[in-house]
């Protein structure tokens, strides 16, 4: 008989396990049982004062009277170079979750009564590679096999049996969980799940929507009785409970009573705590934060660049999705209805069983499933312009490549910094590596071919090639972690980028700008000089002097000034060149010669007829340099 | 006599083949047998499996269906409790509402369903769940000082842990 394969959904605050039994996803429980929260393993871990390790539930109970040695959401961390230090010892993240996937394995086989060495772990959409790893290499130390690392909303697709489905579809997946919110948007096709984008809000969850209802029960009781139990333990114990309790039956109710007899006791005598709530008050408490999730289901679409009307299903995934009103949320924003019949406390665990089952050969499915680049990877330009090479969401694997050019005359030398983030300017993102090619034959700036290519495989691993079109020589570097970053870092630095997009638009202005016109002064100087030193009048050729001079003095000075000066001498280059080309055109394919070895694109600039504006792009370039600013005349081939 | 032993010669050659033939099939016929005999004790296996599954899972549904209603029983228990406490402080007479009270615990008991210790006792996240801590230098660190909510066990399963709020000393 095959070995079973279990399914885990390994959550920042709880952690649920499954397992393909009879042909269906059956949930493990605990050893300590199903807990209220719904999930069997909360994501604690802790070390009581004499040492022994607590997993789960009782690491949660105890963990009010031992914050310095219990660990939470460390999830958060994994991937991350991190180390918890608790009584003297240090602990990597991956460590952390290996012991709660210690406790899932141990409960998963007391419940099968067979051993379990095999797992399909799931990972939020925007895990990067570091993270993956981490979670793999969580599983190892567990003494799991992990066989399998899948996205959650992919695990949570499969859970509805979506793979089944014969048409292809757009799936909006929104994880609303206890702390946290993320929505997916995924494309299914061809038995193929492919993410197209990812948002979220780490700080949007059921939590604060229960503790919206506490605080409204304690203010309804401070307004009867004058009585404040915001403080007293085992009043705000059992308002926790009993409030639990009323927003679960208002998912099936209209209206519900929290009724806790003796709460208080006052000179008066006994005082009994009787709370009237109807859907709609409940609704209205939690409306603010539900209308929170709104931007999140925007920038998804968004970033996969979709109208609600492209999306052809739903899936909620975590407890507060239970509750009518965020239901109709989702509903409402994306115009159609959620799937239903699974449990979506369940839905991703469930989900990753059925991955198992299908490896385990206990399942049958055609399915693939693909990852993608959660950044943009890139490499850094003159004046620290980063050039985007491979957008992030982009499945992998994947190659792309762009073709650049040397930024001063007789460069023999190029440096690539291949970096990784969403912001315009290098400084701003995080290099993942650099490396140089040599030996690059002396020729003027802009003419030299080179040809750098990204290579992402399907384990996620990057390969960074920079080859000399003219000579052939090539160097490359190959970055294993392509994604160093932690999730909070991803977050932030998308968010950062969002917050700055106005004034990295200007910064960036401002150095294409100066490129351009350093660029520009040099082929002037060179036309003057050299190309056409006979065949411009004197008094042209003066007029050019200065206002070459002019631009050169204002590069030091604003955008706007550069740009006057700019401006200015190009009208008066073009009219002297103008008036040349009237009395001599050159002879058609004259200028495919020497410099253009890489190709079809750039046969594109030259039959476009444009030639000065053609020299002008060519030059405008840079260090380590592209041959323009404008990322569609270069090569850009897709094998992807 | 040479006929007679191409005969003899000619059956010999027959009767191998055929014992070959026979060789083979039973070659096939015993892989086929224990082919099937593995799949019948692995069939055996799974009924036996399925049978305990079930009877564990049958058990296991009445048991939380059971433990489900006395929880909640136990909130109302708790509530008696709590009114018997608030009653008795303003000496009101709660001998009735005691003997109600008993009549609750010998059902618990009946069902296996026992209260957890916890003032006084050392806090064991295995049964109990802190809610809070107090400083206090005369006790052990550890100790439990009030229970906030009443916790119970049913057999070996928490059914409930208590929730409590425990010492720990000022240093």
């Amino acid at each position: 008989m095959a070995e079973k394969i279990i399914g885990i959904d390994l959550g920042t605050s709880n952690s649920a396990a499954s397992v393909i039994q009879g042909g269906k996803p059956t949930l493990i429980p605990a050893a300590e049982g199903t807990t209220v929260a719904g999930k069997a393993f909360p994501s604690v871990v802790a070390f009581s004062k004499d040492g022994d390790l607590l997993v789960g539930e009782p690491a949660r109970r105890q963990a009010v009277t031992n914050p310095d040695n219990t660990i939470r959401e460390a999830k958060r961390k994994m991937g991350e170079d991190f180390l918890y230090k608790i009584q003297g010892k240090e602990y990597k993240p991956q460590q952390i979750s290996a012991f709660i996937l210690q406790k899932i394995k141990r409960d998963a086989e007391a419940f099968t009564g067979e051993t379990i060495s095999k797992a399909v772990i799931t990972v939020p959409a925007y895990f990067n590679d570091n993270q993956r790893q981490a979670t793999k290499d969580a599983g190892t130390i567990a003494g799991l096999e992990v066989v399998r690392i899948i996205n959650e909303p992919t695990a949570a697709s499969l859970a509805f049996g979506l793979d089944k489905a014969k048409e292809d579809m757009k799936i909006l997946v929104f994880d609303f969980g206890g702390g946290t919110l993320d929505v997916t948007i995924m494309e299914m096709g061809g038995g193929v799940f492919e993410v197209m984008s990812t948002s979220g809000d780490t700080k949007l969850g059921g939590a604060d929507m229960d503790q919206a209802l506490i605080d409204f029960v304690v203010d309804e009781f401070r307004k009867k009785e004058g009585i404040d139990l915001s403080s007293d333990s085992t009043a705000i114990t059992r308002i926790k409970e009993g409030a639990e309790k009323a927003k679960i039956e208002l998912s099936t109710v209209m209206e519900t009573e929290v009724n806790l007899p003796f709460i208080a006791q006052d000179p008066s005598g006994a005082k009994n705590l009787e709370v009237k709530i109807t859907r709609a008050k409940l609704e209205d408490l939690v409306n603010p934060i539900v209308q929170r999730c709104k931007s999140s289901i925007d920038k998804s679409l968004e970033d996969a660049k979709l109208s609600t009307s492209d999306i052809t299903k739903i899936v909620l995934i975590g407890g507060p999705t239970r509750m009518p009103i965020v239901k109709k949320f989702v509903s409402d924003a994306v115009g159609k209805e959620a799937e239903s019949g699974v449990d979506p406390m369940e839905a991703v665990a469930f989900g990753a069983a059925v991955q198992a089952g299908i490896i385990a050969g206990d399942v049958t499915s055609d399915i693939v499933l693909l990852d993608v680049t959660p950044l943009t990877l890139g490499i850094e330009t003159l004046g620290g312009v980063r050039e985007p090479i491979i957008e992030r969401n982009t499945t992998i694997p994947t190659s792309k490549d762009k073709t650049f050019t040397t930024a001063a005359d007789s460069q023999t030398a190029v440096t690539i910094n291949v970096v990784q983030g969403e912001r315009p300017m290098v400084a701003d993102n995080v290099s993942l590596g650099s490396f140089n090619l040599t030996e690059i034959p002396p020729a003027p700036r802009g003419v030299p071919q080179i040809n750098v290519k990204f290579d992402i495989d399907a384990n996620g691993i990057l390969n960074v090639t920079a080859k000399d079109m003219g000579t052939g020589k090539d160097a490359k570097i190959t970055i294993q972690s392509t994604t160093k970053m932690s999730d909070d870092e991803i977050k932030k630095m998308q968010e950062d980028a969002e917050g700055h997009a106005e004034e990295d638009k200007k910064k960036k202005e401002a150095v294409d700008i100066k490129n351009e016109a350093e660029s520009f002064i040099y082929t002037t100087e060179k036309l003057v000089n050299q190309d056409l030193k006979d065949k411009i009048p004197q008094e042209k050729g003066i007029q050019i002097t200065d206002a070459i001079k002019e631009l050169k003095d204002s590069l030091s000075q604003d955008t706007e000034q550069i740009k006057q000066k700019l401006e200015a001498l190009k009208a008066i280059v073009n009219e002297v060149t103008t008036e040349l080309y009237k009395n001599a055109s050159p002879p058609p394919g004259e200028q495919q010669s020497g410099e253009q070895q890489s190709g079809e694109q750039q046969s594109g600039e030259q039959q476009s007829g444009e030639q000065q504006s053609y020299a002008n792009e060519q030059q405008s370039g840079s260090n380590e340099e592209k041959s323009d600013s404008n990322s569609e005349q270069k090569s850009e081939n897709n094998s992807n | 006599m040479s006929e007679n032993k191409e005969q003899i010669n000619e059956e010999d050659a027959e009767s191998i083949d055929n014992s070959e033939i026979l060789d083979d099939e039973t070659v096939k016929l015993k892989e086929e047998n224990s082919d099937l005999k593995d799949k019948w004790q692995r069939a055996l296996a799974d009924y036996q499996n399925l049978e305990r599954r079930t009877q564990i899972e049958i058990s296991q549904r009445v048991s939380n269906k059971t433990n489900n209603l006395l929880l909640n029983f136990i909130n109302i228990y708790d509530d008696f409790i709590r009114a018997e406490n608030s009653l008795s402080k303003e000496k009101i007479d709660t001998s009735g509402l005691i003997a109600v009270i008993k009549n609750m615990e010998s059902l618990l008991a009946e069902n296996n369903i026992k209260p957890i210790d916890a003032v006084g006792e050392i806090f064991d996240p295995q049964i109990h769940e802190a809610v809070s801590m107090v400083e206090d230098d005369s006790l052990d660190d550890g100790t439990i000082t009030q229970e906030v909510s009443k916790g119970y066990i049913s057999g070996k399963a928490i059914l409930k842990p208590s929730k409590v709020i425990v010492s720990k000393k000022k240093n």
